[in-house]
This record gives C-alpha cells, sequence and structure tokens, in this order.
C-alpha cells in the first residue's frame, strides 16, 4: 500500500505547505494536489484534534480545512477542495502544535469521554470574571484558524445584476435549462461554483461529454447569455433576489485587477436550482481517519484530476453509484478488496467485485495517521481487511438550500432515496436534475460504537452524542443542535444533518420528516467579511462629500474635520501651531480684524411661486411674509410636536421668491421636512420648493473690516445688516447676505459652486489685504459660543421648546406654523424643563459634555453642549441646558465629567458673553 | 479593463423646470412652442438649443437655453438655477453599461435603455442621473460634493469589469 499517488507529469505550479515545497499540475485543487504529492494528512479536528484528511471533492468538505495566503490576504478555514493552487501559493494547516504530525492538543482526544457534547456548560460556570479565565483556555485549545489582523490590500466589488432566468450549477441539467431558455429569448445567467463547466461530465463517462457542454455553454454565450465560474449563489431572498459571491482570484493570491471578489445582487423573473446533491457520509467507529473518503470524490480526484486516493480499497455503501467507484479505481490500477453493500443485493451488475451484502464497516485502524485496516462483521464474524482507501457512500441528500431560503413551503420526503426533495416554492423557482431527485439509498445500520462514530466530523459530533443529548432531554432537533454544535462552523452540516436526523427520528420513534428540520441560513458557503463589507477606500461605506473648493483649501493644508456626511477645514495652522493656536488666532483676527470662511455646507433651498410664503409660514416659526424684497431675518422650525430642530435665515429675493438657509447636519431632515409639508400637507400649492445646497458655495467674511472688504469688492452697495444684494465679484454673478454667525458685522456670498474659485479668491485677497486670515470651523464654534448663537446637534437637540431656548419672543405670534398645536400642551410649559443658559468657569476650563450638578454625587440637572472662552478677555465660559435654568441665573454649580475626570465649579449666567446689545452689526 | 472612458465634462447650464398647477395647458403651450412634447418619465427631449431630461414627477432638467420656459409655465411653475452642484460625467466606450451596474441597483443592461433614456439611481450610495446619449455613451449627472469620489469608484471599478 502506498496511499494517495499521481502518475506521469508532476506539474509545474510551485507551492507550499506547512512550508513544504511542492508541486501541482493546473486545475489541480489544493486537496488534489496533496493527495497527488502523497500526502493524506491535512489538518487537525476542531475539538478533539484528531488527524483528518480528505473526505469530499467540493465545498461540502468538512475536513480539509486551511489558511492559505499571507498577511493582509491571508485566508483561515479555506477548504482545500475549493481553492485551485496557483503559482507561489502559501498554504498551511491550522488548530496544530507545533506541527500537524505531532500534535499537543491531540492529547484531549485522550479525554474526550470527559469531554461529550455540551461539556463546557457542565463544566464552565460561575460568575463572568471566572468564565474570562475559561476562555482564554478554550480558544486555545480548540477552534479552527486565525484571522488575519494585517488589512486586506485588495478590492471587493458589489454589483448589481438583472436577468429572466438564472441558473444556479453549470451541471448537465442547468445547461440544457439555461440553453432552452436562452433560444427562448430569455435573458440568462448561469453560475456555477466550480472552475470547471459540468465537471460531473468528467467524473462519470456518460452520453454526455465535455465538449458538449463547452459547446453548450458557447451557444449560451452567443445567445446573450453570462456565465459566471467561480461564482457561488449564496443566498436566495424576497422577489427573486439572489446574491451571489464571485471569486476574481483564489483565496490568499494577488488579484490580477486588484479586485479579489465581488458581490452580485441578482433580480431573476425565474430560477432554476440545478445544484446537484451532495454524497452523505456512513457512521461507523473512526469513521474519520485520513483514507476515508466519500465515493464520487475519489472518482472526482482519479478522473478529474488523475490522482488515485489508494492501492487497495475498500467501498462502503448503500447504493449503486459507488460501484462507478468501483470501476473507475479498478480502471486506474488500483485493487478493489471487497464492497460492503448494507443492502441485501445491489440493484445492478457487480462488475465482478468481491461484495459482501448486509454489511457495513464495524471500524477501521491505522498507522502514521493513514487508514490501515478495516474491519467488518460478516455472517456474525469479524472479517479484517489491510486497505489503505476506504470510499464510502450513504446515499445523496439533493441541495435544497436555496430552495428553502427562497421559502420554500416545505420539503417532501422520498423513502427510497432517504432523503428529502423540494417540495412547493413561494417564489419562481425550479428545481431539476440531481436537485429535485436521488438515487435509491439502502438502510443504513446503526454503528456498534456510536462513541467513535462521527456525524458532523467538523465538530467532532458523533452519534454517540446525539444520544447523550437525547438522554439529557433535549428533544428539538433545534437544541439538539445547540447543544451539541451539530451543523454548525463552515460546512454548516452539509454532509452531517441528515445522519443526525436519522438518529434523532430513532430516538423519537418517528419518521425522520416528523423529527424536524433546522433552518437553512444564507451563505449556502463561507464569504468573506470584505465580500459584505465591499470596496476599501473609504471608511465606513460612506462617501464625505467634498467642498466644492476643495483643493483650494487643501492647498493651505488644513486640518480637516469630519463634520456629518461632509470634510470641512477646521483650522489653517500656520507653522508650527497646534490647532488650539490655530482656532485661537484665527478667532482673534476675526474680533478684530477680518476672517473668512467657507460655509457651502449649509442647507439652501429656492422657493418660489405665488404661495412661497405661505409654505415658509408653516415651515418656519418666524414670520415671513412680512419681509421686505431684499430682506432677510433669522428663524428657527419646529417638528410637530412643537419642539425646535433647526434654525437658519431666509431671505426674501424677489416678489415671490425666497432663500431658506438652515444646518448643514440637519440638511436631508430638513429636505425631507419640507417635501413632506409640500407634497403631502399642502399638495394644492403653487410653488417649488428646490435643494440648492449644491448649487451654491458659500463663503462668510466676518469682522469689524469685513463691511471694507465688502466695499472693495462690490463697491458701496454693500447690504446693512440682514439684506441682501446681488453683485459681480471677479467677474462672477454672486448673492451677498448681511448676516453673521460670529458676532461681528459679516456677509454670506453665494456663488454658483462651479465658479466658485475666482470669486474665493478674490475675497481671500481682500481679506489679506485688511490684515485678515481665512479661518476654519473651530474658530467658528469659538466665535458662536462667545456671541450665544445656537448650533443644531448641540444646543439644539429637538428636545427644547422656542421657549426654552430663548426664541420665543420671535415666533409668529398669528401662529399657523407646524408645531403650533404641538407648543400648546401643558407638558411643555412646565417651569423645570430644561432651559438654555451660559455657564462661566469660576476657576479651571468648563469641560464639555460635562453633567452640571449641585455638587459632586448629585443627580444631573443638566449638561454643558458646548465649551469656549472670552476670545478677548480671557476665561472659559460655555453654553449650557439647564433644569429651570432661566430662574437659576447667579446659581454656582459643578460642571463635571467623570468619562474624562474633568470638573470646573461655574457660575449660571445668560447665554451671550459678547455685544449683547447687536452694536457690532451696525455700521 | 474593458475600453471605457471617464471623462468630467464642463459645468453646464442647468436649471429645473418645476410645473405646479395646470399641467395640461403648460404641456400645451410647450409643444405650440417648441413642435414637440415634454418628455414623460425615463426619458428626455433633445432640442437644437436645450436637452430636457424628466427629473421628478413634476420637474424637469434643463441643460442649456431657457429662453421662452417662464413664458411657457407663467404662473403655473418656474425655472430654479441648479446647474452650480451637478458634475456631469460621460462614460463612453463598450463597458458603460457594465460600469454603471457597480454599485448599483439599476439595470443599465436592460435593452430597453436606449439613446434618449434617463433614469435616476444610486450608484455607490450616490444619487445619480443618467441619460442614454448612445449605444457607446451615458451622461451622467453627479452631485458636486461626490463627483470626486464617483469617478475615482469609476476609474478602479472599469479595472475589474469583465
Amino acid at each position: 500500500m502506498s496511499g494517495p499517488t499521481r502518475a506521469g507529469e508532476p506539474g509545474s505550479i510551485r507551492f507550499t505547505f506547512d512550508g513544504k515545497p511542492l508541486v501541482a499540475r493546473p486545475g489541480d485543487t489544493l486537496a488534489a494536489a496533496l493527495l497527488a504529492n502523497g500526502i493524506g494528512l491535512v489538518a487537525r479536528s476542531f475539538k478533539y484534534h484528531r488527524p483528518r484528511g480528505i473526505m469530499a471533492a467540493g465545498v461540502e468538505e468538512p475536513n480539509a480545512l486551511v489558511t492559505v495566503g499571507t498577511g493582509g490576504r491571508s485566508e483561515p478555514n479555506t477548504r482545500a477542495t475549493d481553492l485551485f493552487v496557483y503559482d507561489g501559493m502559501v498554504a498551511r494547516s491550522q488548530n496544530r502544535w507545533p506541527n500537524l504530525s505531532f500534535d499537543v492538543g491531540s492529547l484531549l482526544g485522550l479525554a474526550a469521554k470527559a469531554l461529550p457534547a455540551g461539556f463546557y456548560y457542565k463544566t464552565f460556570f460561575g460568575s463572568a470574571k471566572r468564565w474570562m479565565f475559561y476562555e482564554w483556555f478554550i480558544r486555545r485549545a480548540a477552534g479552527l484558524g486565525d484571522a488575519p489582523t494585517a488589512a486586506d490590500p485588495d478590492r471587493f466589488a458589489q454589483r448589481a445584476g438583472f436577468c429572466d432566468v438564472l441558473v444556479v450549477g453549470v451541471g448537465p441539467a442547468g445547461l440544457a435549462a439555461a440553453l432552452a431558455a436562452a433560444e427562448a429569448g430569455d435573458r440568462v445567467m448561469l453560475v456555477e461554483q466550480d472552475r470547471l463547466l459540468a465537471p460531473s461530465l468528467v467524473r462519470d463517462l456518460q452520453d454526455l461529454d465535455p465538449a458538449w457542454a463547452e459547446a453548450t455553454a458557447a451557444q449560451i454565450s452567443a445567445l446573450g447569455g453570462r456565465i459566471l465560474l467561480r461564482t457561488t449563489a449564496i443566498g436566495y431572498w424576497d422577489d427573486n433576489l439572489i446574491t451571489l459571491s464571485q471569486r476574481l482570484a483564489e483565496p490568499g493570491e494577488q488579484p490580477p485587477s486588484g479586485t479579489a471578489q465581488r458581490l452580485w445582487h441578482v433580480r431573476a423573473k425565474r430560477v432554476v436550482l440545478a445544484t446537484g446533491a451532495l454524497e452523505r457520509p456512513l457512521a461507523f467507529a473512526h469513521n474519520d481517519r485520513p483514507g476515508v473518503m466519500l465515493s464520487q470524490a475519489v472518482r472526482t480526484y482519479v478522473r478529474r484530476f488523475g490522482v488515485v486516493p489508494g492501492q487497495r480499497v475498500i467501498i462502503a455503501t448503500n447504493n449503486d453509484d459507488a460501484y462507478l467507484t468501483a470501476a473507475a479505481m479498478r480502471d486506474a490500477g488500483a485493487e478493489i478488496v471487497a464492497i460492503l453493500d448494507t443492502r441485501p443485493a445491489p440493484a445492478g451488475a457487480t462488475s465482478g467485485f468481491p461484495v459482501y451484502n448486509h454489511t457495513m464497516p464495524l471500524a477501521t485502524k491505522g498507522a502514521r495517521h493513514h487508514l490501515r485496516e478495516v474491519s467488518a462483521r460478516v455472517d456474525g464474524k469479524i472479517v479484517r481487511w489491510q486497505a489503505d482507501l476506504l470510499a464510502m457512500s450513504g446515499g445523496f441528500t439533493p441541495v435544497v438550500h436555496l430552495h428553502m431560503q427562497a421559502g420554500g413551503a416545505a420539503l417532501d420526503w422520498d423513502e427510497a432515496s432517504q432523503s428529502f426533495l423540494p417540495g412547493g416554492a413561494r417564489q419562481n423557482v425550479t428545481s431539476i436534475g440531481s436537485a429535485a431527485s436521488a438515487d435509491p439509498a439502502g438502510p443504513t445500520p446503526p454503528p456498534e460504537n456510536p462513541g467513535k462514530a462521527f456525524i458532523d466530523f467538523q465538530n467532532d459530533v458523533s452519534l454517540g452524542d446525539v444520544d447523550l443529548a437525547w438522554a439529557e432531554g433535549y428533544r428539538s432537533v433545534e437544541h439538539l443542535k445547540r447543544y451539541t454544535t451539530l451543523g454548525m462552523a463552515t460546512d454548516q452540516g452539509k454532509t452531517s444533518n441528515m445522519a443526525a436526523l436519522g438518529r434523532l427520528a430513532e430516538k423519537q420513534d418517528v419518521a425522520i420528516p416528523e423529527a424536524g428540520l433546522t433552518t437553512f441560513r444564507p451563505p449556502y458557503t463561507p464569504v468573506t467579511m470584505g465580500l459584505l463589507a465591499g470596496r476599501s477606500e473609504r471608511d465606513a461605506g460612506a462617501h464625505l462629500r467634498r467642498l466644492a473648493l476643495y483643493d483650494v483649501h487643501q492647498a493651505k493644508a488644513p486640518i480637516w474635520q469630519p463634520l456629518g456626511y461632509w470634510k470641512r477645514p477646521r483650522a489653517y495652522p500656520k507653522g508650527e501651531e497646534s490647532l488650539a493656536q490655530a482656532a485661537l488666532r484665527e478667532a482673534l483676527s476675526v474680533r478684530t480684524a477680518v476672517g473668512m470662511t467657507d460655509v457651502s455646507t449649509l442647507a439652501k433651498f429656492e422657493v418660489s411661486g405665488t404661495d412661497a410664503a405661505a409654505l415658509l409660514e408653516l415651515i418656519c416659526a418666524t414670520t415671513v411674509a412680512k419681509l421686505a424684497v431684499g430682506r432677510g431675518r433669522y428663524t428657527f422650525m419646529l417638528r410637530e410636536d412643537g419642539l425646535v430642530f433647526d434654525d437658519g435665515t431666509v431671505w426674501r429675493l424677489a416678489d415671490d421668491r425666497y432663500l431658506l438657509t438652515s444646518s448643514t447636519g440637519g440638511a436631508d431632515r430638513m429636505a425631507a421636512h419640507i417635501s413632506y409639508v409640500r407634497q403631502v400637507l399642502y399638495p394644492h400649492f403653487r410653488v417649488s420648493a428646490v435643494n440648492v445646497q449644491e448649487h451654491y458655495a458659500g463663503i462668510a467674511v466676518a469682522g469689524p473690516k469685513a463691511k471694507n472688504v465688502l466695499t472693495a469688492l462690490i463697491g458701496e452697495e454693500v447690504p446693512r445688516h440682514m439684506s441682501t444684494v446681488p453683485a459681480t465679484i471677479a467677474g462672477t454673478p454672486v448673492l451677498v447676505l448681511a448676516a453673521s454667525y460670529s458676532g461681528e458685522r459679516a456677509f454670506e456670498i453665494y456663488v454658483a459652486a462651479s465658479e466658485a474659485e475666482p470669486v474665493w479668491r478674490a475675497c481671500e485677497a481682500e481679506v489679506t489685504a485688511h490684515g485678515g486670515c481665512l479661518y476654519g470651523m473651530e474658530a467658528m464654534e469659538f466665535l458662536r459660543i462667545e456671541k450665544g448663537h445656537l448650533v443644531v446637534g448641540g444646543e439644539i437637540d429637538g428636545r427644547l421648546t422656542p421657549h426654552e431656548l430663548a426664541l420665543g419672543g420671535m415666533l409668529n405670534k398669528a401662529g399657523g406654523y407646524i408645531g403650533a398645536a404641538g407648543l400648546t400642551r401643558p407638558a411643555l410649559t412646565q417651569p423645570a424643563r430644561k432651559q438654555l443658559v451660559g455657564l462661566e468657569a469660576l476657576e479651571g476650563t468648563i469641560p464639555e459634555g460635562a453633567m452640571l450638578v449641585s455638587t459632586q454625587g448629585q443627580p444631573a440637572e443638566g449638561h454643558v453642549t458646548a465649551s469656549g472662552l472670552r476670545l478677548l478677555d480671557g476665561g472659559s465660559i460655555a453654553l449650557g441646558q439647564l433644569n429651570g435654568g432661566f430662574a437659576r441665573l447667579g446659581e454656582e454649580m459643578l460642571a463635571t465629567s467623570p468619562t474624562r475626570g474633568q470638573s470646573a465649579r461655574v457660575r449660571v449666567v445668560a447665554p451671550h458673553f459678547y455685544d449683547t446689545s447687536g452694536e457690532r452689526y451696525r455700521d | 479593463m474593458t475600453d471605457l472612458s471617464i471623462t468630467q465634462l464642463p459645468a453646464a447650464p442647468l436649471n429645473a423646470l418645476e410645473i405646479w398647477s395646470n399641467p395640461l395647458d403648460v404641456l400645451g403651450r410647450f409643444e405650440k412652442a417648441f413642435g414637440r412634447s415634454l418628455p414623460p418619465s425615463g426619458s428626455s427631449l433633445q432640442l437644437p438649443d436645450r436637452l430636457l431630461i424628466r427629473y421628478e414627477p413634476t420637474v424637469w432638467l434643463v441643460e442649456g437655453e431657457i429662453g421662452g420656459l417662464a413664458e411657457i409655465l407663467d404662473a403655473d411653475g418656474s425655472l430654479t438655477a441648479i446647474g452650480g452642484g451637478l458634475v456631469r460625467v460621460r462614460l463612453s466606450g463598450p463597458g458603460w453599461r457594465s460600469l454603471l451596474m457597480e454599485g448599483g441597483v439599476f439595470d443599465a443592461e436592460s435593452r430597453d435603455f436606449i439613446a434618449g433614456c434617463s433614469a435616476a439611481t444610486v450608484i455607490d450610495h450616490v444619487n445619480v442621473r443618467l441619460l442614454v446619449e448612445s449605444e457607446d455613451a451615458c451622461l451622467s449627472y453627479v452631485p458636486l460634493s461626490y463627483a470626486h469620489d464617483m469617478i475615482q469608484f469609476w476609474t478602479v471599478a472599469a479595472q475589474s469589469l469583465e
């Protein structure tokens, strides 16, 4: 006996396994290449570290999990049977120490009787702290591969797909169905997880051959059909949405295009499932030993890869298909030592093989981690055969996962094949070929030693574990699954569930369908997190919006700040300035000379039409209609519950045309609100409300010299405070609004964003000439806090009424605005509700976000919404919300932030620290 | 890489034309003035000096001249300039349909999405408008703040198209 071998040319593709240089042929899976190199021991099992080899030839493989690739491309728990070898591939076994052959963890196997199913529920209990201690050991003793710690350097794409017919599985049935659909004029997609069209035609010599598959695929392509190989249908969702996982490179391989995988979202009018069937293993003692394989897998390695997995072969079966394996092995030069058939007699010809009916393997023995002997009870006596390969077939289970994910009404039990077949479908999906029917299979007698008869190879769950769970009272299949871990992990029970169901039904004394089924959840095969997350070039999956003047700012090397969806300059440091130093310099420049900043991100809506004023008087809680053309005012907006949710300014540009501005962060919410009022509440209004947030770039110029700057830019027609004029700067039409958020005389210049750069440069030149500078968000925050201007998300947090924000005097006395009714609720007039206050520090710096308490340890009575400083006089100041704050001016409190470990004594004051009479707005 | 070019076009005058009342009267006045109907949903109308695309249920995007439109609208609608906030990006070459499927949810590969058709959709979380110019080119209108990222997304995605 020599174990697995391959005759002829060894191949030219170089790869390593556990550091050992090996070669493979083009088209080899890693499993085929390892067998071709005489390697049968590939992995260690999850729990007992039992030596494991290769059992299958497809995605159902439970044993041969490896880690492939290096660095960020390292991918653990990859099935060696679903991984095509490429030049330079680095593969490693996992869950072993110090090496695969001698694994210290295998000592756990000696204690297997003490570590049955659910042992940790009985062993590791107590306080959470003790569990943390246990967990350290458990995670090291049991497990799969290690997740990579480096970032994945590759791109992961997502794509939509639409078709009339999606065929899953490019076997003979799938190809025929796809061709028929394509010939009928349908848009057709075919997906196949393998690299090969119709691999079963290579495995089994039939009337059709691989050339037929190639020709059929070419016909389908010529008719416009799309064929995706290395693509797995991983999930089936509502409305015939199917997700596909397409590999553009093998795991661990550097993708030629930079994109490793693509997630498809396919909408199909009709889905055809030609997903085939999976072969079931047989349960007998030590059936997990390297050298024990599924029968069809053996045939695949022989016919497709030219690998002969063993020389002395035992076939164990309950069906006729395994006889094809016997023939294939004989053709390959191996000796068929015995065929153990559980049936009274095979249905077909035995081709002269030594067949033992009513016989099932009893146990196996091994040497040096490989199969050496198979025993069986024949006519009451134990017979032992020397063998290096045991090919087993316990029948076939149609792959019904996608059918069930599609909401399959039920599965039909087929007694002849001992398998479930697709039943009624709730979506437009049909199953065909061996996904819809299975060949007859005979009985599978229970093993004599269930404790070592594994059914879930990946989780080391034996029939004995199922028996134990039953004995301990676990009756439901769902409980059985969770107690034993059966059907979990990367193979999701593809080869194990039927055996477990059979055992459970036997215990319950019911037929298998009555024992129940667990849920067929997506994904069908494991997918990488990268595939789901999508491309990697940005954080958190969302774009950061760029200012129209981004490049102009970037040239000044600002400190950027993500703000909402936007990226905005926080400050423009000079030399070695820190953020705080730069912001203070910029703010002082505004207080003493002039500064300019980019306010393009403000929400802006152009409202026009006969009913423009009427619409705005619904949206704004202040008066609007009385504004003269060319005038503007501060305004704020309420929700229907009467609470303030945004603020801004409104400007009358013409008789029936207004410009409404509101906060950056609330822009989308405001757009939705306006749309709701316009489209739902008042659809009869003769008005257009257009979102022009992106259309206009905005430049704010503020400071005692701001008027001088504007005069230099537009001449003598500088508007007075809260007035607006159209003008021209740098030959570009602009709209100048005289409004201030800084406490200084200030202007906002709006210009079509596509033409903003020359206007910005002209403004910057004048600002510089007047001794000013650019300022960013940090300086803006200092300025507005000192002046007592509100910010949405800070003081305006959707919980306070206009009165509580000291805005009650500005409410439209005629009412009629959205929220007017809500404001009349008695609960909103309770004097103990939170109210806007100012805070000044008695010592130290007021921590932002701090709680306001009377003394340490007392309940919070409010909080600090924003913390700043007196720019010219020094001293820490803040804005905050305080219970009954208006009546508490002069009261001393403690602003404390336990999370930051900071506290400051503060005095409650009015929320205005600078130019309380507004003198500086006037010329 | 598929033969495909991604080109940012110069800014163009773009206006939103909204009809809020008497739509049939407005349509009649438009047809009288231009000899053609305002385009229906999913469609566009190319006139010698302007292009009109149905943009929203009551809004059309007007690219180019707006002369005469205020008179047609009269008191039943209005025009608002929006061109500063939209970037026009032309995708040309045989792979444009495939490219638009990347990160998208719209069937740009549909046999019915032909020259003159328009669509509003989301691509890689960004709202874009599409206009099929020919079998070899599609124009997209991308919000200015997303245009840089969108062009970068398309440039990278184009490298791994089928």
